[in-house]
């Protein structure tokens, strides 16, 4: 009983972190149709400004967070104006290879500028004291983690949705011509579409730093696990990285639990079938 | 197994006198290092280069009337075919007659037989497992074995009352080092190891191992993880869940790296680890080690790298000093030698030519400058190879 | 860049292309040979660039021909690599024998991992080939008492070739004898790529459905070319393991995978030169730049693919055609 509700939970709280780093992916990748190997690259530009606000411009932790956000989005709208807006165009592999000559140069800059040890974000002391959940405890940050992910999986959704912005987004992305014809402002909405995921990778690697701790080599390190929970997810569903973070989280826990030493083989082998069953993810449309 | 390999070895030492007949005569004498100055791991190898310049600087660029060369050679990751055709380089394009340097095992184990054949001498220093010695003559080892630290811990921890542990480490060769290590001291000694769990090498969240650790609710927790990122979120895990309070203890090795300490915080604190250096060792040597380390390299912080590739100079400029390019002889030179390192009193083994040191049992504390440092409170003497003796 | 080559198929006569792209090769032969003795004192790199050729066309095939993207095509170089590396510690250490077992390991894990990855495209097809890579690795560092784990596979020391050619110091054997098999390699290819074979491979990579349609089967031509390129992946695993005399989990790694893939992009998919030409060039800048400013380097090669895929899209082959038309822009 105690392993199951620890799987549960663990899990869960695993599977939010992903989703919270892995969901910028799904906006670039599954929704403008980007092979983007440079999400991780966004993800450590965050993660390196807020580092550097909080240790050596010793800023407060939520000024820090938003003031780094905001830089990336800034960043991401001159990259996708100078770099991605030809990448549509591009074929599969040539986006491949494009985006990851981008995450090298980011790689390259943060080690240039901050070299290549870890970069540790000073965090609120409440983020590492445990919160009693009665029967056990969790680590304070997982819940800011699960509450900031659910905001966002909401978010995201109503944004996407309901908005006349998600409309016009969904009808740019499904045929950019038709889109511009009937006087949307397609530019505009890529740029800002591209820049809200990269903003989300900003914020997810900062929150999961905890986790996945920021250092140069961090867009490569965890490229795959990025991948894994889009293309598990299915290409261009929210909902679809939402159930598939959760899922490949406690898929991973559960593992660790039960049979520690397989871990690495019993995730991928999980995924294999997911895919083999579901070629277009569990909510990918076709 | 030679006698095939006699005639191209003639050419080879042939060669390299031709190609460093200049060299000879104002007797300078080149030392190849490999390591990785690229990548992830690029850190290793300026800290290599720091901790050899420190000791350039401090001993002038001669040894025994040879003037003394480094030639870096990047190495990137463990890539042991990589590692192989830069020796062969270094030894046949650059002339090098020593070789040093070599963070990883598969790098060092690829140079082996180059070095046999070729009779280049070797100060390795990192490749820590502990078989490497045995696969060349020509190998020195200045670094350390996981099964040398990992024994004091096991007898510590026992002296001090622990009697149950679990142990969790990476599955990969060190962890299995480790684990075999620790583990077999503590139940010679009649400690009991309740769990040994391997963690995949791709873990990014340890909650589930923190959870089984608990449940068993052993005295200590023994750990091994590669440095950087695995470590950080292991050591965060272990706070975060509560263990400290629970009563586990933490005890380590090389977890506490100067490297990465700052980055891990208050939750570094009390952290307990053998290891044979402490950038924080009380000795008048290191503590002018690390101040002319931070003259030469501003930021450069002093660890086992630096230390390493320190006392693996030391060593070269021995083995230069007392027989110049006439290499062949010059392991002779190592086998035996004792020194005052930084890390405390050395001696180079006279049968395994790797390095018989103090272990030390440190804390995580903050000096007076709030700096998290490793702080030494007992003393192993002269603790050689253990994994050798197996 | 498929339609200019069917392009050119139609303009230029049929005998007159296969002489110049004959003499063309001679040519390369002639190069090749040529660095034996331009580098004598880096053979052991030269060896490495003319391994990774291999390796590099083999992904061509998969690439560039029949339009699988794969992002774990190091599986099967590791699957070659460690099959010709055991076979050379624990039965035998001649190198022609543990060759073929090297090709016959790459093949067979590719047929295996083929029926699952090619019934798949797109993303999912690129993330199983990750998978199966990754859990190959895993289970090669698992298996420590057999294969090292992550020290290493220690303890092959090859027999000479034929019983004559010795694996010597300096690389002179191990460059001869892997740049041998590089050019069997290369115009096996050409063969297979001018085959029926190949030009169904293009046809699908062109349109699976009309193929399909004049009664191609899509899916066991697909594991056909796969599992010939798995054979090659193989043989330049074994290559690999039997002249460094090591084996490690990094034979089996994702870096080498994205590498391969970066060196085949950069020199252009779909004509076998561009692998040629790719893997050079980075493995020399590489090679270049590390011993300059190590530190860096990843700038340099960042920048180097970006400019490629900016300027020169079809790859570095491409490039007198983009000059041609510049120059031309230019008047």
């Amino acid at each position: 009983m105690s392993v199951l509700s620890g799987i549960l939970i663990d899990g869960f709280s695993y599977g939010m972190i992903l989703f919270m780093i892995a969901v910028g992916l799904s906006v670039t990748m599954g929704l403008m149709r980007v092979i983007n190997l440079a999400h991780g690259g966004f993800a450590l530009l965050g993660g390196a400004f807020a580092h550097w606000l909080t240790s050596i411009a010793s800023l407060n932790y939520a000024l820090s967070v938003i003031l780094s956000v905001l830089a990336v989005m800034l960043i991401a709208i001159a990259m996708e104006r100078a770099l991605y807006k030809k990448i549509y165009q591009f074929s599969e592999l040539q986006q491949v290879l494009a985006t990851i000559g981008i995450a090298f140069l980011m790689i390259a800059s943060v080690n240039l500028f901050l070299g290549s040890t870890l970069l540790p974000i000073r965090a609120p002391a409440f983020f590492s004291t445990s919160i009693d959940l009665g029967f056990r405890s969790l680590p304070a940050h997982r819940l800011v983690v699960i509450i900031a992910g659910l905001v966002i999986a909401g978010g995201l959704y109503i944004l996407l949705d309901r908005t006349r912005f998600g409309i016009q987004l969904r009808a740019a992305v499904d045929n950019r011509d038709m889109a511009a014809s009937l006087g949307i402002n397609t530019v505009k909405i890529y740029a800002l579409t591209f820049s809200l995921g990269a903003g989300l990778a900003a914020f997810g690697g900062i929150l999961g730093a905890e986790l996945l701790p920021i250092e140069a080599y961090y867009p490569l390190r965890y490229m795959v696990l990025f991948l894994v929970v889009v293309a598990v997810g299915g290409m261009g569903s929210i909902a679809g990285s939402f159930f598939a973070a959760i899922s490949l989280g406690i898929i991973d826990t559960a593992a660790r639990y039960i049979v520690p030493d397989f871990g690495t083989v019993f995730f991928f082998i999980a995924m294999m079938i997911v895919l083999t069953l579901r070629p277009h993810g569990l909510l990918g449309r076709i | 197994m030679k006698s095939p390999f006699l005639k191209t070895l003639g050419t080879a030492c042939a060669l390299s006198l031709l190609l460093s007949g200049t060299a000879i005569a104002d007797h300078t004498v080149k030392v190849g290092v490999i390591a990785p100055f690229s990548g992830p791991f690029a850190i290793w190898g300026k800290q290599f280069k720091d901790g050899v310049e420190v000791y350039v600087a401090q001993n002038g660029e001669t040894a025994g009337g040879h003037t003394v060369e480094f030639v870096y050679k990047d190495s990137g990751g463990p890539n042991p075919s990589g590692a192989k055709s830069l020796a062969q380089e270094l030894i046949i394009k650059d002339g090098v007659d020593y070789l040093g340097g070599l963070v990883f095992t598969p790098n060092a184990l690829a140079v082996a037989p180059l070095i046999d054949e070729a009779q280049i001498p070797t100060v390795i220093f990192n490749a820590a497992t502990s078989s490497i010695v045995m696969t060349s003559e020509y190998f020195v080892r200045t670094s350390f074995s996981l099964w040398q630290v990992s024994e004091p811990m096991a007898q510590w921890a026992y002296d001090q009352g622990i009697r149950s542990v679990v142990i969790s480490v990476t599955d990969y060769g060190p962890g299995n080092d480790a684990q075999v290590a620790f583990g077999s001291a503590f139940e010679e000694l009649g400690g009991t190891v309740l769990d040994a769990i391997k963690m995949p090498l791709q873990t990014n969240d340890f909650a589930p191992f923190m959870q089984r650790i608990k449940d068993q609710n052993p005295d200590a927790l023994f750990a091994f993880l590669p440095a950087g990122p695995p470590t950080f979120a292991f050591v965060k895990s272990y706070n975060e869940n509560g263990l400290p309070d629970a009563g586990i203890k933490f005890l380590g090795t090389g977890e506490t790296d100067e490297t990465n300490l700052q980055a891990l915080g208050d939750a570094a604190l009390g952290l307990t680890t053998a290891y044979h250096y402490s950038a924080d060792h009380d000795s008048d040597l290191n503590r002018a080690f690390t101040a002319k380390l931070e003259e030469l390299s501003p930021g450069s912080v002093a660890n086992l790298a630096s230390v390493g590739a320190y006392d693996g100079a030391h060593v070269l400029y021995a083995m230069i000093g007392a027989v110049g390019s006439e290499r062949t002889k010059a392991v002779d030179v190592a086998r035996g030698m004792e020194w005052e390192s930084p890390r405390g009193p050395v001696s180079i083994d006279p049968d395994t030519r790797h390095i018989t040191q103090n272990v030390y049992i440190r804390r995580v504390a903050r000096n007076e400058n709030g700096v998290l440092v490793n702080e030494e409170f007992e003393t192993i003497p002269n603790v050689p190879d253990l994994g050798l003796m197996q | 860049m498929s339609t200019d080559a069917a392009k050119t198929l139609a303009v230029t006569p049929p005998r007159k292309r296969f002489r110049t792209r004959l003499l063309l090769d001679l040519v390369l032969i002639g190069i090749g040979s040529a660095t034996f003795f331009l580098f004598p004192e880096n053979l052991g790199f030269v060896t490495r660039v003319l391994i990774m050729i291999i390796f590099v066309l083999s992904l061509d095939l998969v690439i560039g021909y029949a339009g699988i993207a794969t992002l774990g095509h190091a599986a099967l170089f590791g699957s070659g690599a460690y099959a010709a590396g055991l076979f050379a510690v624990y039965i035998s250490a001649d190198p022609l024998i543990g060759l073929a077992i090297g090709i016959i390991a790459g093949a067979v894990i590719a047929f295996l991992s083929g029926l699952i990855l090619l019934r798949a495209g797109g993303l999912t097809l690129l993330m199983l080939s990750i998978a199966i890579a990754q859990i190959l690795q895993e289970i090669a560092n698992k298996e420590r008492p057999l294969t090292g784990g992550s020290d290493g596979l220690l303890g092959i020391d090859m027999d000479p070739i034929f019983g004559i050619f010795a694996f010597d110091f300096f690389g002179r054997t191990g460059f001869w004898y892997v740049f041998v098999i590089l050019v069997m390699v290369f115009f096996l290819l050409k063969l297979v790529v001018a085959s029926p074979f190949g030009l169904a491979a293009r046809g699908i990579h062109e349109s699976p459905a009309r193929m399909r349609a004049i009664g191609t089967p899509v899916y066991w031509r697909l594991v056909g070319i796969y599992t010939l390129a798995g054979a090659i992946a193989g043989i330049a695993g074994a290559l690999s393991a039997q002249v460094t005399e090591l084996v490690s989990l990094e034979a089996l790694g994702f870096t080498l995978s994205a590498e391969a893939l970066i060196m085949l992009i950069l020199g252009g998919t779909g004509r076998l030169y561009g692998a040629i030409f790719g893997t050079v060039i980075f493995m020399s800048v590489h090679h270049w730049a590390a011993s300059i400013d190590p530190f860096n380097w990843l700038f340099v090669i960042g920048g180097l693919v970006l400019v490629v895929v900016y300027f020169v899209p079809e790859g570095l082959l491409g490039l007198p055609a983009k000059l041609r038309q510049w120059l031309r822009a230019g008047r």
